[in-house]
């Protein structure tokens, strides 16, 4: 139980079904505990708000509200400083990378994406302890 | 009366007189003559028959004359034998009243006139001999010698007087003659002159004419261009053309901008300084004024300029337009304005971003599900438990193989989009050029084995540095490489080598394949365009690969050029100009 609680909290958000279960394994095989998977970015500020995860997995075009206006949200929001932002986008081109950073994201990756990479991707920004 | 009087004798002068004409006075002066002698009992009748004889003279001369009128052309020697014949009737009416006293001899003046009148001095001495005949012709009928010394002056001296009369009115009728050809000269003169000023004035109005038919015709398609602003200004910029379309787009009537208004005065002040300060125009220089100059910069150089600018209507609105900037010349191609054509830009810009917007979102939802189909496809592959058989892994493969090449032609079009909506930013650094070809040949090393192409890299390369964008120059050399090796046959050689000249470096892909034909040559960069020879051999491809490596080379202000033989083989060359050619 206290070996649980040490893995890093992860909440993941994006409007397809089938991302969102390929994500969470990759959150799986990096060793974190997703605590929510959600399909806006409504559920996925909401999720925020409820669990304060360690790391936040948004996709960007989400109905709702976007992964951008989450992270903004996210961002502004004291209590949540130590949340990471992790933008996956299907977007490719530098203007959206840079609307990604400036909405507060800490990392920016672009779809498709191998899980298998994703996964170590994630363990990489946030060793589990 | 005077009227009567100046034609009669100006026709009895110089304007060719007919012959009855001519004779009239003497004609009607005989007649009197003859009456008077008839009428008159003081005057003495000495011979009946030479009064008669003279009658018939001058009524033969006076028939002569009337011949000689109505003969519409004849010799003017020969109607003097009408003035003879007078002289002989008058010489008879002498001799029948009284010889050499007879009362009639001034008579003789009459013919002798006419003589004397006809051109050249012989007939000044014809009329004297032809008057001193008639005055001496009593001698003769009478058959003596003058008596005394006052009949011999009346026979001799009176001849004299006459033949210097006769030499005045000669030389007096040359006279009038020379003037009368001079006057008729000059009224010919006048008449040609009357001509051509008549045809010059025929000729201006053809000319008036055709320029009024130019002007309604030049203001008919100026009138007719209702989707654009056609707008001309002088030298200053004051304008004096307004079209129809440029009141409907900037909100002004003619009567309101033509002679008041600047050109200027509809841009934004920023966009006229950036302008100014692109053209590198020096703080306060002021050629008239420097918005304008702006304005006009190409135009005043005699080259035309298309640029997209926002023009500030009358009630404050803006909107995007595309301006098209000539200068106007008079006959002497001396500039002495400008005319601007706009096109309202507005909607164009609006279709333009919304086919982006449709672009991103067809490339988003494009790599949505490819996202899912590359990840599970992986899943599956690295799926420990269960592992997958060799033939399931070589299916595995081909579905993932396909995916990519999904992905990549996302990709190419997401990339064309942003060219040809201009959003396309390089990331400007120090590329070493060897590096970046030497990675793609190795990473097209596979490919090539695959498909029984030597692929090589002739020479070192890697001190050559430019100054571009190291991931797109690195797209552009891997898709000239994948190309070639896409239309070498297996066991062909595909060649890659980096060089420099004085100003460039070129990176030359030449490869042994199926050519292009020199027809396709100029179609190559376009998009979705696929050679002839790609399409017989079932090339793979969409024909965006050159047209992406083109827009790419062109942001670098480089060069692509091709040489190909159709059945013998292709070389692409790419130049990029050297740091030092940028600094310049």
């Amino acid at each position: 139980m206290t070996e649980t609680s040490r893995q890093p909290r992860v909440v993941i958000a994006d409007d397809d079904a089938d991302i969102r279960a390929l994500v969470a394994i990759a959150v799986d095989r990096a060793g974190f505990d997703l605590v929510a998977s959600a399909e806006d970015g409504t559920q996925a500020y909401a999720a925020i708000l409820e669990f304060r995860p360690d790391m936040v997995v948004l996709d960007v075009s989400m109905p709702g509200m976007t992964g951008l206006e989450v992270s903004r949200l996210v961002r502004n929001d004291i209590a949540l400083d130590d949340t990471m932002i992790v933008m996956l986008s299907a977007a490719v081109d530098e203007q959206s990378r840079d609307a990604g950073f400036e909405a507060g994201a800490s990392h920016f990756l672009s779809k498709p994406f191998s899980p298998r990479e994703l996964a170590i991707r994630l363990s990489d920004l946030m060793p589990a302890s | 009366m005077r009227r009567l009087w100046e034609i009669v004798m100006g026709r009895l002068s110089v304007d060719r007189p007919s012959p009855a004409l001519k004779q009239l006075p003497t004609a009607v002066a005989f007649a009197a003559a003859t009456i008077t002698a008839i009428s008159v009992p003081s005057i003495l009748i000495t011979s009946p028959y030479a009064v008669i004889v003279g009658s018939v003279f001058m009524t033969i001369a006076t028939i002569v004359a009337l011949y000689f009128t109505r003969q519409v052309t004849y010799d003017r020697w020969w109607a003097l034998i009408v003035p003879g014949l007078s002289l002989t009737a008058i010489a008879f009416l002498r001799v029948g009243t009284g010889g050499i006293t007879s009362l009639f001899g001034s008579l003789i003046i009459l013919p002798m006139v006419w003589i004397a009148t006809e051109r050249g001095r012989r007939w000044i001495a014809v009329s004297m001999f032809g008057a001193s005949a008639a005055l001496m012709l009593p001698y003769v009928v009478n058959w003596r010698a003058p008596a005394d010394a006052s009949e011999w002056l009346r026979g001799v001296v009176g001849p004299i007087v006459y033949g210097i009369t006769a030499a005045i009115i000669n030389e007096m009728s040359r006279q009038s003659r020379k003037q009368y050809v001079a006057i008729r000269d000059l009224a010919r003169q006048r008449e040609a002159l009357l001509d051509e000023a008549m045809a010059g004035a025929q000729a201006l109005a053809v000319n008036e004419e055709r320029l009024r038919a130019a002007d309604r015709l030049t203001r008919s398609v100026l009138d007719a261009v209702t989707e654009q602003a056609v707008i001309g200004t002088d030298l200053t910029g004051l304008i004096d053309v307004w079209n129809p379309g440029a009141s409907v787009m900037l909100g002004l009537a003619p009567d309101e901008t033509q002679g008041k208004r600047y050109m200027f005065e509809f841009h934004l002040e920023e966009e006229l300084e950036a302008r100014a300060k692109e053209l590198s125009y020096p703080p306060g220089a002021t050629v008239l004024n420097p918005g304008f100059s702006a304005l006009v910069e190409s135009a005043r150089l005699g080259r035309a300029e298309v640029r997209d600018w926002v023009y500030v209507r009358n009630d404050g609105s803006q909107l995007s337009v595309s301006v098209a900037v000539t200068p106007r010349s008079d006959e002497q191609g001396v500039t002495i304005g400008y005319i601007f054509v706009a096109t309202d830009v507005t909607q164009a810009l609006e279709v333009s971003r919304l086919k982006d917007e449709f672009v991103g979102l067809i490339s988003h939802e494009l790599r949505t599900p490819l996202s899912s189909i590359l990840g599970y496809l992986e899943l599956m592959r690295d799926d420990e438990e269960s592992p997958l058989s060799t033939e399931q892994m070589q299916y595995l493969g081909v579905a993932e193989r396909n995916a990519h090449r999904l992905l990549r032609l996302v990709g190419d079009l997401l990339f064309t989009a942003q060219v040809s909506s201009g959003r396309f930013p390089l990331d400007v650094s120090l590329v070493a050029l060897g590096d970046v070809v030497n990675a793609s040949v190795i990473s097209a090393k596979p490919n090539a084995a695959n498909a029984g192409v030597d692929l090589v890299l002739d020479g070192s390369v890697k001190s050559i540095v430019v100054r571009g964008d190291a991931v797109r120059l690195g797209q552009a050399c891997d898709n000239l490489i994948s190309n070639a090796i896409k239309f070498t046959p297996r066991g062909g050689t595909v060649t890659v080598s980096v060089g420099t000249n004085a100003e460039d470096a070129i990176i030359t892909v030449r490869d042994t394949g199926m050519g292009i034909p020199a027809s396709e040559l100029d179609q190559l960069y376009a998009r979705f365009f696929r050679a002839s020879t790609a399409t017989r051999n079932a090339v793979p491809g969409v024909g965006l690969g050159l047209t992406i490596t083109k827009a790419i080379v062109t942001a670098h202000e480089g060069e692509l050029d091709v040489e190909s033989e159709e059945g013998v083989g292709t070389a692409f060359s790419l130049s990029l100009p050297l740091p030092r050619k940028v600094a310049a």
